[in-house]
C-alpha cells in the first residue's frame, strides 16, 4: 500500500486513493466544491490544489491518485494564492445574496473566503443574470445565478438515482443548470441534491426561510421513516424540530436518505401531538375529558387491568403492537404483560401489499423503523387477520399505536375493526380525530424524545439517544409500565 | 481591624449649614421669578426638548420606493440583539427578485436595551433607530411594535426612505 506524506503527516492508504482522501483521513482541510465522496471525480472547480514534491505544477488533490512517497502541501503560499484566485473566479458572477440566501451560516463560498479569499473584489463588469427561483420539481428550489456549477447535483441524478433530471446547459458564463424539457426533479431522493450543492443554489421548499440555519441546534438520530434505518441529524430550537438530514453511515445509508424520510420531522412537532391524557367514561357522560395528570391516568388504568384479569381473566386482555417502538420498550412492556399473564399478541402491519418491497435504493415498503425488533423481542406475535377474528370477544386491549401518521393509510379501516373491542387504551404520540372514541388516549414519546434501539431490516441494532423534549407529559412505554404496575399488581 | 469614627461635637452645628442652603434656594427663586425665560426646566409633556437626530430611540423600519418594507427577513439584527427582543417570521415573496420579506417584525420594547447593533447589523439600512424616546403606554402589549407601528406610524409620514435601492443596484450591475 502506498504511503503518503501531507503537510509532514505520513498515512498508508490503499491504492487508488486520492490525494483529497487521504488528507480526509488525516483530517487535513483541502478547499473544495465538487469532490463527493459518494460521487465520481469531476475536477470542475480547481478549487483544491495542492503542491506536490517533485511537481512542476499544482495538482488537483481530488483528481490525483496517491503514489508510494508522494509528499504533498496543501499550506503553502502557493496553493494559498491559487485557491484564492479560484475563489475570485467562482464569485465573479455570484449574487450578493446571503442575507436572503438559506445557505448562509453552512456555505462554502462564505467559509473559504473567510479561510482563503479575505480580497477586495477588483471586477468591474456587471454580473451575468440568471434565472432566480427557479422551481425544479415539488421539493427543491434552483437559484441559477448563485449556482457554482460543481456539477454534483447533476452526477447524482447520473449516478445515485440514475434518473437524469439535471443537466448543465450553455456555454461559458451563460453555462446554467436546469431540468430537462418536461422531466422535473421528482424523485423520492431529490433532497438529497440541496445538501450536497456546496452553495445555496439548491435549496428545499419544505426548509426555506423557516428559521436560519446559526437558530439551530443538532443531534443524531435514526430515521423513523421506514425499515431502512437511516441515520439522521435532526436540526431544532426551541420552537420544535425544522429538518432532518442524512448521516455518513457506509453500513445502512451511505450519504442519503430518501426524501419522504425528511418529512418524519413533523409528526414530532406539537402541532401534531396528542399533548394530554384524553379520557372518555361512563362516569363522566360518556365524553372526552382532557388533562388528567399522565400518572393519575396509568394508574387507574393499571387497576382496571386487574380488575379485567381478576373477572374475565387473562385471555380477555389482547395487544396491538405497531413496529414503531424501541427494543426497550417492547421487552419491558412484553415482560409486564406476560407476567400477568396476558399472551394476546397482536401485529399491526401497515401497508400489507407491499411490506416487502424495496426500491432498490434505500427506501422500504415496511415503514416501521422496528419491525425487526419488534418480532425478536415478542416472540409468537399473531397476526392482523387472527386479531379481526379475535377482537369481539376482547375485554380491554391495548394498542401501541404508530407515531408517523403519514405512514399508516390503513389507519381509519383498523380503528373501525379495533372499536370492536370494549375498553381501549390507546398509546399514540399524534393527535387525530379518527381516534377521539377510545377509552384511553395516552400520549407517547416521538423518537426524537426518547432513547432507545431500532433494529433494521438487515438485522442491525442501532442505538440513538434523546435530542429534546417536545410534549412534557408523554411517557415512553417503558415509563408507562412503571407507572401501571404497582396499580395492576395492587389487586391480582 | 475597623475603627469607627464617632461625630464629633462639631458636627451638631448644622444649623448654619441648612440656612446656607436654604438662602440658596431663595436667592434662585427670586431670581427666577424676575427672569422667566432663562429657567433651565420645562414644562413636560406639554413643552418637549428636542433631541438630536442622531439620537438612539424608538426604531423605525424603512421602507422601498413602492412603500413596502425594505426589511428582507435576513434576521442578522435578530441575531445580533443582544435583548433577544426582536422576532421574525419570513415568508416567500412572489417577485423573484424580492424573494424573502417578512410577514411579522416584532420589537418587544422593553427588552430593548437600545444599543442599536440592529442598525448596525441591518445590511440594507432596514432598520434605524429614530428620534424618539417617549414610549408609555397603559397596557403591556403595547410595548410589543409591529409592522404597523414600526414602518408607519403616523409620525412618520408614510414611512422613511431606505438609502439602500435595488433597481439601483440592479442598474449598476450589483
Ligand atoms: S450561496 Fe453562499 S455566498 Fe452565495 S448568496 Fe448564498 S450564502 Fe451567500
Ligand atoms: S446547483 Fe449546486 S450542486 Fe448543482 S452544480 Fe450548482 S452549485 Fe453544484
Ligand atoms: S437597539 Fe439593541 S436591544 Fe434594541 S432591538 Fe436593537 S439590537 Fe436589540
Ligand atoms: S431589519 Fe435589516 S437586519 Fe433585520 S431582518 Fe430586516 S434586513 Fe435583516
Ligand atoms: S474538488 Fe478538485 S477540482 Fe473540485
Amino acid at each position: 500500500m502506498p504511503k503518503v506524506t501531507i503537510n509532514g503527516n505520513t498515512i498508508e492508504v490503499p491504492a487508488g486513493t486520492s490525494v483529497i482522501k487521504a488528507a480526509q483521513l488525516l483530517n487535513i482541510p483541502i478547499a473544495h466544491y465538487c469532490w463527493h465522496e459518494g460521487l465520481s471525480v469531476a475536477g470542475a472547480c480547481r478549487m483544491c490544489m495542492v503542491e506536490v514534491e517533485k511537481m512542476p505544477k499544482l495538482q488537483v488533490a481530488c483528481n490525483t491518485t496517491v503514489t508510494d512517497g508522494m509528499v504533498v502541501f496543501t499550506n503553502t503560499e502557493k496553493v494559498k494564492t491559487a485557491v484564492k484566485w479560484a475563489l475570485d473566479f467562482h464569485l465573479i458572477n455570484h449574487p450578493l445574496d446571503c442575507p436572503i440566501c438559506d445557505q448562509a451560516g453552512e456555505c462554502k463560498l462564505q467559509d473559504y473566503y473567510m479561510s482563503y479569499g479575505l480580497y477586495t473584489p477588483e471586477m468591474n463588469q456587471p454580473k451575468v443574470k440568471k434565472e432566480k427561483v427557479v422551481s425544479l420539481g415539488d421539493r427543491v428550489v434552483l437559484d441559477q445565478e448563485r449556482c457554482i456549477l460543481c456539477s454534483r447535483c447533476v452526477r447524482f441524478t447520473k449516478e445515485v438515482t440514475k434518473t437524469h433530471e439535471l443537466g448543465i446547459f450553455n456555454r461559458g458564463d451563460r453555462s446554467q443548470l436546469a431540468t430537462f424539457e418536461g422531466r422535473p426533479l421528482n424523485n423520492n431522493y431529490s433532497v438529497n441534491t440541496v445538501d450536497i450543492c456546496p452553495v445555496g443554489a439548491l435549496t428545499s421548499k419544505d426548509f426555506r426561510f423557516k428559521q436560519r440555519v446559526w437558530f439551530l441546534k443538532e443531534f443524531d438520530s435514526i430515521c423513523n421513516g421506514c425499515s431502512t434505518g437511516c441515520n439522521v441529524t435532526i436540526s431544532y430550537n426551541q420552537n420544535g424540530v425544522f429538518r432532518v438530514k442524512p448521516r455518513v453511515n457506509h453500513d445502512v445509508n451511505g450519504f442519503w436518505m430518501c426524501d419522504s424520510g425528511r418529512d418524519i420531522y413533523k409528526y414530532t412537532n406539537k402541532e401534531f401531538r396528542l399533548t394530554q391524557v384524553v379520557e372518555r367514561s361512563e362516569k363522566l357522560g360518556g365524553d372526552a375529558v382532557r388533562g388528567k395528570p399522565v400518572a393519575l391516568a396509568l394508574q387507574e388504568i393499571g387497576r382496571q387491568l386487574s380488575q379485567v384479569i381478576k373477572n374475565k381473566g387473562a385471555q380477555s386482555v389482547g395487544l396491538v403492537w405497531s413496529g414503531q417502538y424501541t427494543n426497550e420498550e417492547y421487552s419491558s412492556m412484553g415482560r409486564f404483560f406476560k407476567d400477568l399473564g396476558v399472551s394476546q399478541f397482536y401485529h399491526w402491519k401497515n401497508n400489507e401489499k407491499d411490506f416487502d418491497s424495496f426500491d432498490g435504493i434505500l427506501k422500504r415498503g415496511d415503514l416501521n423503523p422496528n419491525t425487526a425488533g419488534l418480532k425478536k423481542e415478542l416472540a409468537g406475535l399473531k397476526s392482523w387477520a387472527d386479531f379481526e377474528k379475535q377482537v369481539s370477544p376482547l375485554e380491554m386491549i391495548f394498542v401501541m399505536g404508530p407515531e408517523n401518521f403519514g405512514a399508516y393509510s390503513d389507519l381509519e379501516e383498523n380503528v373501525k375493526v379495533i372499536k370492536k373491542a370494549k375498553e381501549v387504551v390507546w398509546f399514540t404520540a399524534c393527535e387525530s380525530s379518527l381516534l377521539k372514541e377510545f377509552k384511553w388516549l395516552i400520549p407517547a414519546k416521538s423518537f426524537v424524545e426518547k432513547s432507545g434501539t431500532f433494529v433494521n431490516s438487515k438485522g442491525l441494532a442501532q442505538a440513538f439517544k434523546a435530542g429534546l423534549t417536545i410534549v412534557p407529559d408523554a411517557v415512553s412505554l417503558e415509563e408507562a409500565v412503571k407507572g401501571m404496575q404497582e396499580s395492576a399488581r395492587m389487586v391480582s | 481591624m475597623s475603627v469607627v469614627k464617632r461625630p464629633s461635637q462639631k458636627s451638631k452645628w448644622y444649623i448654619p449649614g441648612v440656612l446656607t442652603g436654604l438662602g440658596i434656594t431663595i436667592r434662585h427663586m427670586f431670581f427666577n421669578l424676575l427672569h422667566r425665560k432663562d429657567i433651565f426646566t420645562i414644562e413636560y409633556p406639554e413643552e418637549r426638548y428636542p433631541y438630536s437626530d442622531r439620537f438612539k430611540g424608538n426604531h423605525i423600519l424603512t421602507v422601498k420606493k413602492d412603500g413596502s418594507l425594505r426589511c428582507t427577513a435576513c434576521m442578522l439584527c435578530a441575531t445580533y440583539c443582544p435583548a433577544e427582543c426582536i422576532s421574525i417570521t419570513a415568508a416567500e415573496h412572489d417577485d423573484p427578485n424580492v424573494e424573502k420579506y417578512p410577514i411579522s417584525y416584532e420589537i418587544d420594547i422593553l427588552r430593548c436595551v437600545f444599543c442599536g447593533l440592529c442598525e448596525e447589523a441591518c445590511p440594507v439600512d432596514a432598520i434605524r433607530m429614530g428620534p424618539e424616546h417617549q414610549t408609555a403606554a397603559l397596557a403591556g402589549s403595547r410595548f410589543v411594535y409591529d409592522i404597523n407601528k414600526l414602518a408607519y406610524r403616523p409620525n412618520l409620514k408614510g414611512g422613511v426612505l431606505s438609502h439602500v435601492d435595488d433597481e439601483e443596484r440592479k442598474a449598476r450591475g450589483l
